[in-house]
C-alpha cells in the first residue's frame, strides 16, 4: 500500500523515456467510501499541468506517460475536487465539535480493483517520520529496543471534509476533516473499538459519550484493558455507572478491578443494585481465577420443569447467546445436578421433565481454579462452557468460551492492525 | 478556545458602541508587549544605554516599528483564519520546514526560559537570597501553579509587579537627560564597529522583537476568538501593545544612559543595574528594580514554557492541554517539564554569570529571527491564505527590511565572531 508521501514528487516521464515533470498532487472528488485518484497534477518547467490519471502508468520508481505530453489532453479539476497534497495533508483532523485532534501526517493510497483510491489518513508517529524519510531508520531502532512502531490511520470512510465556511478566503484554510460518530456507531462494536483505540484520550472519551449505551458497553469490552480502565476514569461518573451496567457482568468486574479502589467504589454505588451485588461477588475473587472470569449471568433450571417450561423460561429472560449454550439444572438450594444443551431441549418432547434429559455428570470448576486451567479443559473437552461451584456445589457463575479465548490463542492475535478494516 | 458565555455577550455588543468594542478586543496586543518587557528586555536595554549611551536608539526605535508590522501580521493571520502560526506553517510549508521552524522556536524560547531564570536568580540575590534556593523552589512552585492550578492566576498576579517598570519614565523626568542629545541619536544612525558593538545591537533588536512574541500573540488572538469584524479595533490593541514595548525600551535607555554611562558603570550584576534608578529611588533603587525584574521574569517564565510546548504539539498533532496527565498528552507535558527543568538546572551552577547569560540569551533571539520572519512574511502574503486581509506592498516590505536588517546584524556578528575580529 503506498502512501502519498512516497509517490509524490516522482519523475514523470514520456513513452520514451523523457522526463517531462514531477508528480506534484493526486485530485479526487470526495464521494463515496474510499475515493478513486482521478487527476495527476504534474509540475513541469512551463508549470502545473492537470492529467487525467488514466493517462499515466505507475512503473517502478517513476510514472510513465501513456502518449506524449503534448498529444495528452489537459484536464479540469471540477470545483468540488480536493487535491490531496495541497488541501489534506498536514491538516488537522478535528471531532464533530470542532475541538482539535490529530493531524493528517500522511495519506495512505491503495490499489483497489486496479484503481488508485484513498483509503486512510496516517495520523500517527510513523507518517511524521515517513514524510523526513526517517521511518526505517526509525523502525530499526525501535526494533533494537524490542518495540514496534505504532501505527495511526483513520480509515477514510470514517472521515469527511468539511464545508469551506462560507466567507473563507480560500479552500485550503477551511477543508478540515472530522470523524463523524454517527457514521461509528454503524460498524461492529470489535471495529469500533479498534480504532477508537487509535485514538487521542479526548476523542475517546467523545466516542463513548456519544454512543448508544449497548453499543458502548460491547465496543468498551473489546478495547484493551489498560485503556478501558483510561476511558472509564475519564468518562463522568454517571455515564461510567451506566455503560457498566450494559456490560457483561464478568467484563464489568474485571475493568472494575483496574481502576482505583475510590474510583471502584464511587460506580459500583452508582450502578443498578440488581448489576452493583453480581459484579461486588466477581471482584472478590481473583483476576485470574475461574471466579474472576465467570459471569453471574447463567440460565439457570429447576429440576421439576418441563422442556415446555424450560422455553418459556428462556423467552422470558432472553439470556445472550453465549449464555444458551448450555442450560443447567439445580435443585432448591441452587445445588447443579446436570446441564442439558439447548439442542436436547428443543428436540425432548414439551412434557418430558427437564432432570430426564439432563447429563448428571457435569465438567465443574470451583471458583479458585487457575483461569488458564479452565481454558485448558475447555478446550480439551471442546465444550462451549463450563459452571463454577461453591464447595457445597451451588452453582455460582459459568465460564463461557469467549471468556478464556483469548487465552488460547497465540500472544498479539488480537492486535489485529487497522488495516483489515481499512480495506 | 473556550468562549465563554461573556466572550459572546461581549461580541453582540461590539455593534453598538466602538468604545466598547475595543475594549472587549483589547488584551492581547497589550499583554505580548508585557510578556515581552522580560528579564532579556530590562537587562538588555540597562546594558545597552550603560555602554553606549544614547547610541543606539535609532536601532531601538526601528525595531520597534518593525515590532509593530509584525505583530499586526500576526494578529491579522490569526483574526482572518482562526489558527495559530504553527499551525499555519505546518499547513502551508509541509513536515520538514515545520521541523526547521519549530526548532528555531524551541531554541529561542529555551534560551529565553534560562534568562529568565538568571532574571529571577539575580533579582532575589539582591535580596540576599542564593540562587540555589530561589531557582529550583521558583521552577517547583512554577510548575505546580501552571499544573495544578492556572496561569492566569499569576499572570494577574505578576502585571502588578511589572508595573515597578512605571518607575523609568519617572526617573528619565527626575535625571532630566540631555533631550537633544537623545533625539538626534534616535534620528541619526550610528553603530560603532566591532564584535561588542554588535553583540548589543543584535540583542537590542533580538529583545525588541522576539520570535516567542509572534506565536503569543497570534495565539491570543486566536484564542480570544476575534475575527476579521473585529480586527480593526485588534489593531489598536496592536499598536498600543508594540508602542509600550518601544517605549520601555526607550526610557530605560534613556535613563541607564543618562545615569550609568557618564560613571562608567558597565553592568555585569543586578545591583549595577539597579543603580540607574538610583536618582529616582535612593537606597531604595535596588527594591524597586529587583521587584521589577522578579515580576517580569516570574511572569515570562510561567508563560514560555507553557506556550512553547503549545506551540509546537500544534504543528504536530500531538494532545496537548495543561489538564492532561502525562498519558494522555505525553509530549505536551514532556516538553513543558523539560523547558521548566532545563531552563532551572543551567542556572543553578555558581558559575554562571547571570547577566551576560541573559544577553548571550537576547543574541540567540536575534539570531533566529528572521528564519522565523521569513514564515510570518510568506504566510501573511499569500493570497490562498490570507484573501483579501493578505499583507499589502508596504508592510510586506517593512517586514523585509526588518527581516534582512536582522539578517545583516546576526551574519556579521557571526563572521566578525569567526574571523576573530573585534
Amino acid at each position: 500500500m503506498p502512501y502519498l508521501s512516497e509517490i509524490q514528487h516522482r519523475r514523470v516521464i514520456e513513452p520514451n523515456g523523457n522526463e517531462v515533470g514531477k508528480l506534484a498532487d493526486i485530485a479526487v472528488v470526495p464521494q463515496g467510501q474510499f475515493p478513486a485518484a482521478q487527476w495527476a497534477i504534474i509540475s513541469t518547467p512551463s508549470g502545473e499541468k492537470v492529467l487525467r490519471w488514466g493517462d499515466l502508468a505507475q512503473e517502478i520508481g517513476h510514472f510513465r506517460l501513456r502518449n506524449r505530453l503534448e498529444t495528452t489532453p489537459d484536464a479540469q479539476l471540477p470545483a468540488d475536487a480536493l487535491r490531496l497534497a495541497r488541501d489534506l495533508l498536514d491538516k488537522q483532523i478535528v471531532d464533530t465539535h470542532g475541538a482539535k485532534v490529530v493531524r493528517v501526517n500522511d495519506l495512505q493510497l491503495s490499489e483497489v480493483d486496479g484503481q488508485l483510491r484513498l483509503v486512510g489518513a496516517d495520523v500517527g508517529l510513523r507518517g511524521l517520520l515517513r514524510r523526513v524519510g526517517a521511518e526505517t531508520v526509525a523502525e530499526r531502532v525501535a526494533g533494537l529496543a524490542g518495540r514496534r512502531l505504532p501505527r495511526g490511520i483513520i480509515p477514510w470512510h470514517l472521515v469527511e471534509p468539511l464545508e469551506p465556511a462560507q466567507d473563507a478566503p480560500a479552500k485550503t484554510a477551511a477543508v478540515r476533516l472530522t470523524i463523524p460518530h454517527a457514521k461509528l456507531a454503524l460498524l461492529h462494536p470489535a471495529d469500533i473499538a479498534d480504532i477508537v483505540e487509535e485514538m487521542t484520550a479526548d476523542e475517546r472519551i467523545a466516542v463513548f459519550q456519544q454512543l448508544d449505551l449497548e453499543t458502548a458497553a460491547e465496543a468498551l469490552q473489546e478495547v484493551e484493558p489498560e485503556m478501558q480502565a483510561a476511558i472509564v476514569s475519564d468518562l463522568p461518573e454517571e455515564r461510567a455507572a451506566d455503560i457498566l451496567e450494559e456490560m457483561d457482568p464478568d467484563e464489568a468486574a474485571d475493568l472494575l478491578q483496574d481502576l482505583s479502589e475510590e474510583r471502584r467504589d464511587e460506580l459500583v454505588e452508582l450502578m443498578d443494585k440488581e448489576e452493583a451485588k453480581d459484579v461486588e461477588e466477581l471482584l472478590t475473587h481473583s483476576e485470574d481465577s475461574a471466579g474472576g472470569i465467570m459471569t453471574t449471568d447463567f440460565v439457570a433450571l429447576p429440576r421439576e420443569f418441563t422442556a415446555a417450561q424450560a422455553i418459556d423460561e428462556l423467552r422470558a429472560k432472553k439470556p445472550d447467546p453465549q449464555l444458551t449454550y448450555y442450560l443447567y439444572v439445580v435443585d432448591g438450594e441452587g445445588k447443579l445436578e446436570g446441564v442439558l444443551s439447548l439442542r436436547d431441549l428443543v428436540v425432548a418432547p414439551p412434557e418430558t421433565k427437564v432432570s430426564d434429559i439432563m447429563d448428571p455428570n457435569v465438567l465443574k470448576v470451583d471458583a479458585e481454579t487457575p483461569k488458564e486451567e479452565v481454558a485448558a479443559l475447555i478446550a480439551k473437552y471442546d465444550l462451549l462452557g463450563l459452571p463454577v461451584v461453591d464447595a457445597r456445589k451451588k452453582l455460582l457463575g459459568t465460564v463461557t468460551v469467549d471468556d478464556v479465548v483469548e487465552l488460547m490463542l497465540p500472544r498479539g492475535w488480537k492486535k489485529r492492525s487497522l488495516r483489515s478494516i481499512a480495506r | 478556545m473556550i468562549r465563554t458565555a461573556a466572550a459572546v455577550r461581549r461580541r453582540t455588543r461590539v455593534r453598538r458602541a466602538s468604545i466598547l468594542a475595543f475594549l472587549a478586543v483589547m488584551g492581547p496586543g497589550i499583554i505580548t508587549g508585557f510578556a515581552g518587557n522580560d528579564a532579556g528586555g530590562v537587562t538588555t536595554y540597562t546594558a545597552v544605554g550603560a555602554r553606549y549611551g544614547f547610541e543606539m536608539m535609532w536601532l531601538l526605535l526601528l525595531s520597534t516599528a518593525g515590532l509593530l508590522v509584525i505583530q499586526e501580521m500576526c494578529a491579522r493571520m490569526g483574526a482572518v483564519t482562526g489558527k495559530g502560526l504553527s499551525d499555519l506553517i505546518r499547513e502551508r510549508f509541509g513536515v520538514r520546514w515545520t521541523i526547521v521552524a519549530m526548532l528555531a522556536l524551541l531554541i529561542a524560547n529555551g534560551s529565553n526560559i534560562v534568562a529568565e531564570y538568571a532574571g529571577i536568580a539575580a533579582s532575589l540575590e539582591l535580596f540576599h537570597v542564593q540562587r540555589i534556593v530561589s531557582v529550583p523552589i521558583t521552577a517547583v512552585l512554577i510548575w505546580v501553579l501552571v499544573v495544578f492550578f492556572s496561569y492566569r492566576i499569576v499572570e494577574r498576579a505578576l502585571f502588578v509587579l511589572v508595573l515597578a517598570y512605571i518607575a523609568y519614565p519617572i526617573s528619565a523626568l527626575i535625571v532630566g537627560p540631555p533631550w537633544g542629545e537623545v533625539v538626534r541619536d534616535s534620528v541619526i544612525p550610528s553603530l560603532p564597529i566591532g564584535q561588542a558593538a554588535l553583540i548589543a545591537a543584535l540583542a537590542l533588536v533580538g529583545t525588541t522583537i522576539t520570535p516567542y512574541m509572534q506565536f503569543y500573540i497570534q495565539a491570543s488572538v486566536v484564542d480570544k476568538g476575534i475575527d476579521r469584524d473585529q480586527y480593526r479595533f485588534e489593531r489598536v490593541d496592536v499598536l498600543l501593545g508594540a508602542i509600550l514595548t518601544g517605549l520601555n525600551g526607550f526610557f530605560i535607555v534613556v535613563v541607564a544612559g543618562a545615569v550609568l554611562h557618564p560613571a562608567g558603570i558597565h553592568v555585569d550584576s543586578a545591583a549595577d543595574a539597579a543603580q540607574a534608578l538610583g536618582p529616582l529611588a535612593g537606597q531604595q533603587a535596588q527594591l524597586l528594580f529587583g521587584v521589577g525584574l522578579f515580576g517580569a521574569s516570574l511572569l515570562a517564565a510561567t508563560i514560555m514554557p507553557l506556550s512553547t510546548s503549545y506551540a509546537i504539539c500544534e504543528a504536530f498533532g500531538w494532545e496537548s492541554g495543561i489538564s492532561k496527565n502525562f498519558r494522555e498528552a505525553p509530549v505536551f507535558m514532556g516538553l513543558f517539564t523539560l523547558l521548566v527543568v532545563a531552563g532551572a538546572l543551567i542556572v543553578l551552577s555558581p558559575s554562571v554569570p547571570l547577566i551576560p547569560v541573559i544577553l548571550v540569551s537576547q543574541n540567540v533571539n536575534g539570531l533566529l529571527l528572521p528564519i522565523v520572519l521569513v514564515f510570518i512574511l510568506k504566510l501573511a502574503g499569500d493570497r490562498r491564505i490570507m484573501g483579501d486581509h493578505a499583507n499589502g506592498r508596504v508592510s510586506q516590505w517593512i517586514g523585509i527590511g526588518t527581516a534582512i536588517g536582522a539578517s545583516v546584524l546576526s551574519i556579521a556578528l557571526v563572521a566578525i565572531t569567526i574571523l576573530g575580529a573585534g
